[in-house]
């Protein structure tokens, strides 16, 4: 399988949208605090639906907010995701 | 640590302390238990069950006041994916102690020894279930 991780930048946004909380996030979307924790730490990857979700409230296209890092090696926990 | 990781804590917890005892206790039998419908066996299985109750009873109530409101929302996908895995997992398990009690001992065990073994089974089945749930969230706590 070709090698490769989902890396993200939601703690940078949360930070710059006024330093929104991970609840706070997480209660926009349907998520609960700790799934969010979850995806920052690149250790659960969301549905697409979700990953919509975010980006729509950042209010910003879905390839700003989740990369794909070719060169990184997934963690155990977003294996199982 | 978040709730529903608590409450996987807690069910392992619960089983050990009821279950580990009577599975103890009845593998360590000097003599073959008699054969049904010799009802002892059922009264030892309904008291461990009951202790088992009391034990998660107690435990969620504790939680449910420790635990803020916003570790009680409802489940989301993660928790679902969680669960889906858990369940999976354990179903396998469940299957495979069936076919082993359900094919293979009625040739070579009788009575309480059956009942015993799926009952053990089962059980074997909910600590896979509980085991994947912890471990899916440990490894996905952010710290």
């Amino acid at each position: 399988m070709m090698q490769g991780a989902i890396s993200n930048r939601i703690r940078t946004l949360r930070f710059m949208n006024g330093e929104m909380s991970q609840a706070d996030l997480g209660q926009r979307i349907g998520l609960t605090r700790q799934t969010i924790a979850a995806i920052e730490a690149g250790k659960y990857s969301p549905s697409l639906e979700a990953a919509f979700r975010i980006a729509q409230v950042f209010n910003i296209p879905l390839g700003e907010v989740f990369q794909w890092d070719a060169k990184a090696t997934p963690s155990k926990a977003s294996e199982l995701s | 640590m978040s709730y529903r990781e608590k409450i996987a804590w807690l069910s392992l917890f619960a089983m050990a302390v009821a279950y580990g005892p009577y599975f103890k206790f009845v593998a360590s039998s000097p003599a073959p238990w008699e054969p049904l419908p010799h009802l002892h066996p059922l009264g030892l299985f309904a008291v461990v069950s009951i202790a088992r109750m009391l034990i998660l009873g107690a435990g969620y109530l504790y939680l449910r006041f420790s635990s803020p409101r916003e570790e009680r929302v409802p489940r989301d996908e993660r928790d679902r994916a969680i669960e889906h895995r858990s369940l999976s997992a354990a179903y396998y398990v469940l299957m495979a102690g069936m076919i082993l009690v359900g094919c293979f001992m009625p040739f070579t065990s009788t009575g309480w020894t059956i009942v015993n073994a799926a009952i053990f089974w089962i059980v074997v089945a909910e600590v896979v279930h509980y085991s994947v749930v912890a471990a899916s969230y440990r490894l996905q706590a952010s710290s």
